[in-house]
């Protein structure tokens, strides 16, 4: 899965990154006023939260090699 | 008889749109525009002005400028896009209003290229092709969203829509005959607390974009919540069987490579691209069944030729600085653009390389979306409308391509955003003459019985159940084969439905320990929904015409399959039947 780095001390508490995901991978803690990385797993490398960052706070680490499906092989009656 | 209070949070509006990306967002601006004190509420599953794809991709916009006559784009579309399928009334005006289309959006966001005179900066996609495309700033959506604001236009942010809800007998008038209650509202969720919410409204507008089934990057938000919730409502749905898009990927990163279908070669270096013409519109799927009769025959890995790909050569100089020759100025600038782009494309340089040639595959897009509607947007359910790829393909204006952009790099946005401000308009008029909706609340309490079911599960057991990626997975191996969903056969297509049918049949399983997983549930029940869709309409269709390729119906017949292919939900099977494409009131025929 990619991974989403965050310094957190370089953040500011804007939110953006948290609202530029279209996949609801992250969440907002209220508290700290800090994002939370809750779902990596479904990051698909937009790039959005990485770029809007205001203090370049965030690099989005691409895992090449997430599942994905096979577009030859199908059914057990063709070949591989 | 439950209230609809006892069943969760509820929210009262006249217009409610489901989706805030570029369609509902249009949408929404121009209903509010007209009628400034009519209540429109955008509820959106992620942040809209973010969201959708619109802030996905090129950021193009076709349109006809003033001197492209509207016959000539027609009669290139019907002959070469859409084979005769289209609905040529609807696409004609499309045509007509899509500078209009482009003009009014700006006049709210401001986001367009233009030359010092004022007028907007075009660029052609290919030579000789009868449209223009226009460029917009990558924040387009964004400021669309913040003159909704200004407007008036109600926000609920983080909310998935699962189900429309209908009147039912309690509505206070005589009960309606099954199937032609209206749509009065909607229910979902909160994807941070998951409390239920319930939406009432004169009028509904689904704009959730279409259903790429989670393979692709970019596309990976349609995953097709407005599709299923307008077949379980009782909407029809047509040209199901184009809804497979796909393009040439890069290996490893598996991000498009533009025209890459221009010049490619198998193992043997042989070239693959001869049934290519000179300047075809854009990609087909052709290329897909090229690679995969390559692959079978022992013949890959099948590679593109970079320096013959004259539109990636072409692309690349029209975002570079000077593009256009060294002493002219840069014609599309767009400093937020190019930075998504350039990062995007040095990330995916680090896992392709930049050679001169690079091996490619059949990237799965999907672009499924056959919602039917009029030409004023409206389904086959009373006050319920559809825009944007919710819908694109069930409008019938691009024909026997998968919608958009179909073979028409920038239609997407166009279409989308002209789709919405039709909807607004004609939105106006039905709420001006309804009452206000009164959702049966016990079909209501039963949909929220369903929608919550994996949450239940997951309380009620001790195990972890079925992931809804498990299902997700499922689905996806019965799609994304070229072989079932590009280059179709019978066995191969009955094979797929079979697991799709077998997706369908653990559904029950489906555990979701938080609200997040609990929406990747229901979106695996779109998705299987929108699977089946797909395999019963290309099953039916038994011709090979546009983007539907059937290796054992290699023809197109005009004589038997000048129609469209509808499907319908009937007590809980899905119908399928067939209607004439009024070809002869048009003004081209085969």
């Amino acid at each position: 899965m990619n991974m989403i780095d965050i310094d957190l001390e370089a953040c500011d508490g804007c939110k953006i990154c948290y609202k530029a995901c279209f996949v609801d991978v992250f969440r907002w803690d209220e508290a700290a006023k800090r994002p939370q990385v809750a779902y990596p797993e479904d990051c698909v490398q937009c790039n959005l939260c990485e770029l809007n960052c205001p203090t370049g706070a965030i690099n989005v680490i691409v895992d090449w090699n997430k599942p994905f499906p096979s577009v030859l092989e199908h059914g057990p009656r063709y070949p591989e | 008889m439950k209230a609809l209070g006892d069943l969760g949070i509820v929210h009262d509006t006249e217009v409610l749109i489901v989706g805030g990306g570029i369609a509902g967002l249009t949408a929404a601006i121009a209903t509010k525009e007209k009628s400034p004190a009519t209540q429109v509420l955008v509820v959106e599953k992620n942040f809209s002005g973010w969201a959708g794809q619109a802030n996905k991709g090129a950021g193009v916009f076709m349109f006809l400028g003033p001197d492209d006559p509207v016959e000539r784009f027609l009669d290139y579309h019907t002959h070469n896009i859409g084979c005769f399928l289209e609905d040529q009334e609807l696409l004609a005006l499309f045509a007509a209003e899509s500078q209009a289309t482009i003009e009014n959006l700006d006049s709210w966001c401001h986001t367009f290229c233009r030359n010092a005179d004022g007028s907007l900066a075009v660029d052609t996609f290919k030579p000789g092709l009868p449209w223009r495309l226009a460029a917009a700033e990558h924040d387009t959506q964004m400021k669309a969203q913040r003159y909704a604001k200004r407007l008036g236009v109600d926000f609920l942010e983080k909310t998935m829509v699962v189900d429309v809800l209908k009147e039912g007998a309690a509505s206070g008038n005589a009960p309606p005959a099954a199937g032609t209650s209206r749509a009065a509202g909607a229910i979902g969720f909160s994807l941070l607390d998951g409390s239920c919410h319930l939406f009432r409204a004169k009028a509904v507008i689904l704009a959730t974009g279409g259903q790429s089934y989670r393979i692709m990057s970019m596309w990976n938000g349609a995953r097709g919540d407005g599709i299923a919730a307008a077949y379980r409502t009782g909407a029809q749905v047509r040209n199901a069987e184009f809804g497979a898009f796909m393009q040439l990927v890069n290996k490893r990163s598996k991000e498009p490579l533009l025209g890459a279908e221009d010049a490619l070669y198998n193992a043997k270096g042989e070239c693959l691209s001869s049934w290519r013409r000179e300047f075809e519109p854009d990609v087909d799927s052709m290329a897909g069944a090229v690679w995969y009769r390559e692959m079978l025959a022992g013949n890959g890995p099948i590679v593109t030729h970079n320096d013959e790909n004259w539109l990636l050569q072409h692309t690349t100089k029209r975002t570079e600085k000077g593009g256009h020759g060294d002493d002219t100025p840069e014609l599309w600038n767009r400093p937020k653009a190019e930075a998504f782009w350039e990062r995007l494309l040095s990330k995916t340089a680090a896992a392709d390389g930049r050679g001169p040639v690079s091996e490619v595959f059949p990237g799965f897009l999907g672009e499924f979306s056959p919602v039917r509607v009029d030409h004023q947007m409206a389904t086959t359910v009373a006050g319920l409308y559809a825009i944007g790829n919710t819908a694109t393909s069930g409008c019938a204006m691009a024909g026997a391509v998968p919608a958009s952009p179909g073979r028409i790099r920038g239609k997407a946005l166009t279409s989308s955003a002209w789709m919405g401000i039709r909807a607004g308009a004609a939105v106006l008029d039905y709420v001006g003459e309804v009452p206000p909706g009164q959702p049966d609340a016990d079909l209501a309490a039963a949909l929220k019985k369903q929608i919550f079911a994996p949450l239940r599960r997951h309380e009620q057991s001790r195990g972890p159940g079925l992931e809804p990626i498990d299902l997700v997975r499922q689905v996806q191996a019965a799609i994304a084969p070229v072989g079932y969903s590009i280059y179709k056969k019978k066995g191969r297509m009955e094979e797929a439905l079979g697991l799709v049918l077998e997706a369908q049949g653990r559904i029950p399983e489906l555990s979701a320990d938080d609200p997040h997983h609990l929406a990747a549930a229901n979106e695996a029940r779109a998705m299987i929904l929108c699977a089946e869709m797909f395999y019963r309409a290309s099953l039916a269709r038994e011709e090979s015409r546009g983007w539907h390729l059937r290796e054992d119906f290699p023809e197109r017949n005009d004589a038997m399959w000048l129609k469209w292919i509808l499907l319908q939900d009937q007590d809980g099977e899905m119908h399928v039947s067939t209607e004439e494409v009024p070809v002869h009131h048009y003004p081209f025929q085969p």
